[in-house]
């Protein structure tokens, strides 16, 4: 019998019990729709996660960790400045490396007439503000003689201007860091997407922030690299040459940002499995649902059975025609459960501000699922079918 | 063409062995008109049955066309059913969901055979039984007679050369009845053979031999001679 002849053979048995067809498929639909929406916010928010981690990428920050080891051969090693001047420019000298950005960081009270506040002060150089995605919402950045002569401006945080400016336009206006004046040249933007809160934050060129402070070292060295393979090469090198230059065992060490950023994607990608799962468990519970409904079919039909069987189909015929009637209900369920899978999780992303990823591979698995799910749960009753007895069948009321 | 050599058909019920059909010796030729008689429970309907392909005998060959169909397997006798024998029904046994014209085509999507060639024959199948105005109804919407009707071009439309009956009149007026039987008569005589399963002596009087049926045996076989009936 021809393929073409199951498939309207199937959809004609459907139609008949419309009401009955249409809630079986509620369950495969419910099950379907489930998985690809656990699936596709899973995706989306993973992707969201990692690309926020890394920000422009290629980057990895060293830092220094003496072991207690080595605390305890050199007492006075916390005491000596992390990095030095000439750590960066032999940084500078390694291949790998396209940038190297020094910053310093230190917290003291900012003021500004008689309000005040505690914030970040932050002295970077130019390569800073690109490569941690900061951007200059008012007013002006830094210029390249604002950094070579230590002019004393500032940038301010978003949070920086609420705390002390409120609406009043902080450009041009004088804040005191630990007492110094420093003028204020711009606001950043505020900081978009998950992780984005503004914390109260200044930044200035760090020759400035050396002035205002009186000290020379650097308290964070970021390195660039031109890729993500070259960066894993340049950390590690950067590691040892600091290793090296400072006479120490293992106190200098890399955080590779992508690494994290590994972890937190293993960890959506658990989560996302757990949820799947129990997604999963309710397009189980819509299969079971098919296979009763079709074990009911059956029974029903018993007498159709014995006639198609008298008419001359084979025990085959009649189990490949319910297996397809199964088939095309899940399919059909499935086809819709992706369209709304789909649709809820497009509006999940739209109010909720998160990408959602509906990939190909979702929803050929989606398609290939409700199929499997047909054969599986179908198995059962088209085999109860296709072994009746065609003599009994025919004398069935 | 048809020849039943020691048939016998045993069912088991609990511990006890029922014979429904005790060594039946029987022969039939092309192109026969047959009533097989009896009164229920006499074992006529087991043995239409085994004639139909639908059962297997417990013991005894079975030739239809000169094949032994005794040992075929289940694929292969609903294969013969397919291309050799027609069936026709007291309860018509067509399938309420499809048109007249659909249940027609049934044993020739059975058969692999195309579309366009099914919907001619069977259109040419119902043409013979005069329902060709009717090809589109549904059986809820035919009269016995027209549903019979339908079932008869159905049995025809793989040109079988059997057509078997099972009280093809038991659920139409004498008036309907009558002009069924007159259809299977004038496929008999287009060389068909037919074996009608009945207990109405009216139909049995198309027959050109009855057979009575008593107890799983053949009790007695009458012969009309072709010429008394004409």
């Amino acid at each position: 019998m021809k393929f073409m002849e199951n498939i309207s053979m199937a959809l004609g048995s459907l139609k008949a019990h419309k009401m009955r067809s249409i809630l079986t498929m509620l369950g495969i639909i419910i099950g379907v729709g489930a998985v690809i929406i656990v699936v596709a916010i899973g995706q989306g928010g993973e992707a969201m996660l990692k690309s926020q981690i890394s920000g422009s990428g290629n980057t990895v920050e060293l830092f220094f960790q003496p072991s207690e080891e080595e605390m305890r051969v050199n007492p006075n090693i916390m005491n000596q400045p992390p990095f030095r001047q000439e750590d960066v420019r032999a940084l500078e000298g390694i291949p790998e490396v396209k940038k190297v950005v020094t910053s310093s960081s230190q917290f003291s009270s900012v003021s500004y007439k008689e309000k005040s506040a505690e914030a970040s002060i932050t002295g970077i150089n130019n390569a800073y503000l690109e490569l941690n995605d900061l951007k200059v919402n008012k007013g002006r950045s830094f210029s390249a003689s604002d950094f070579l002569g230590g002019r004393r401006v500032g940038l301010i945080s978003h949070s920086t201007k609420e705390e002390l400016f409120k609406e009043q336009s902080p450009i041009g206006q004088i804040i005191k860091i630990a007492n110094q004046p420093v003028e204020v040249i711009g606001v950043l933007e505020k900081p978009t997407g998950l992780f984005g809160f503004s914390s109260v934050e200044v930044y200035m060129p760090i020759q400035t922030w050396r002035t205002v402070y009186g000290k020379s070292e650097f308290s964070q060295i970021t390195l660039q690299a031109a890729s993500a393979d070259e960066l894993q090469k340049a950390g590690k090198k950067a590691a040892r040459l600091l290793n090296t230059l400072h006479n120490t065992e293992d106190s200098y060490q890399v955080v590779n940002m992508e690494e994290i950023a590994e972890g937190i994607g293993q960890v959506t990608r658990i989560m996302t499995l757990i949820i799947g799962s129990i997604a999963g468990i309710s397009l189980f519970v819509g299969g079971i649902g098919v296979m009763n409904i079709m074990l009911v079919s059956v029974t029903e039909r018993t007498r159709e059975i014995g006639i198609r069987m008298a008419l001359g189909a084979t025990r085959g015929q009649v189990m490949t025609q319910f297996l397809i009637e199964s088939i095309t209900l899940t399919l059909i369920g499935g086809m819709i459960g992706i369209l709304v899978g789909w649709g809820v999780a497009s509006l999940v992303s739209v109010f909720a501000g998160w990408p959602s990823l509906i990939s190909w591979q979702v929803v050929a698995g989606g398609v290939l699922f409700s199929m499997v799910i047909g054969v599986v749960f179908g198995l059962l009753p088209a085999n109860k079918a296709s072994k009746l007895d065609p003599i009994e069948s025919l004398r069935y009321e | 063409m048809i020849a039943l050599e020691s048939i016998s058909k045993v069912y088991t019920i609990g511990k006890e062995n029922v014979h429904v059909l005790n060594n039946i010796n029987l022969e039939i030729q092309q192109g026969e008109f047959v009533a097989i008689m009896g009164p229920s429970g006499s074992g006529k309907s087991t043995l239409m049955n085994m004639i139909g392909c639908l059962d297997k005998p417990s013991e005894g060959s079975y030739y239809l066309g000169g094949e032994d169909v005794s040992g075929y397997k289940d694929n292969e006798l609903a294969k013969v059913r397919n291309q050799s024998i027609g069936f026709v029904f007291q309860q018509f046994h067509l399938l309420p969901r499809l048109t007249a014209l659909k249940n027609v085509e049934l044993p020739m999507i059975y058969a692999g055979m195309k579309k366009d060639e099914r919907i001619e024959k069977a259109k040419e199948a119902l043409r013979k039984v005069g329902l060709e105005d009717r090809m589109d109804h549904l059986p809820n919407a035919l009269s016995g007679g027209q549903k019979q009707r339908v079932a008869i071009a159905r049995a025809i439309v793989n040109n079988p050369k059997l057509i078997l009956a099972d009280e093809p009149t038991g659920a139409l007026d004498t008036k309907t009845s009558t002009s069924i039987m007159e259809l299977f008569n004038k496929l008999n005589e287009e060389g068909t053979t037919i074996i009608v399963v009945t207990h109405e002596p009216e139909v049995a009087e198309y027959a050109r031999r009855t057979i009575m049926v008593r107890d799983g045996m053949i009790q007695s076989a009458s012969m009309k001679s072709k010429g008394a009936e004409q």
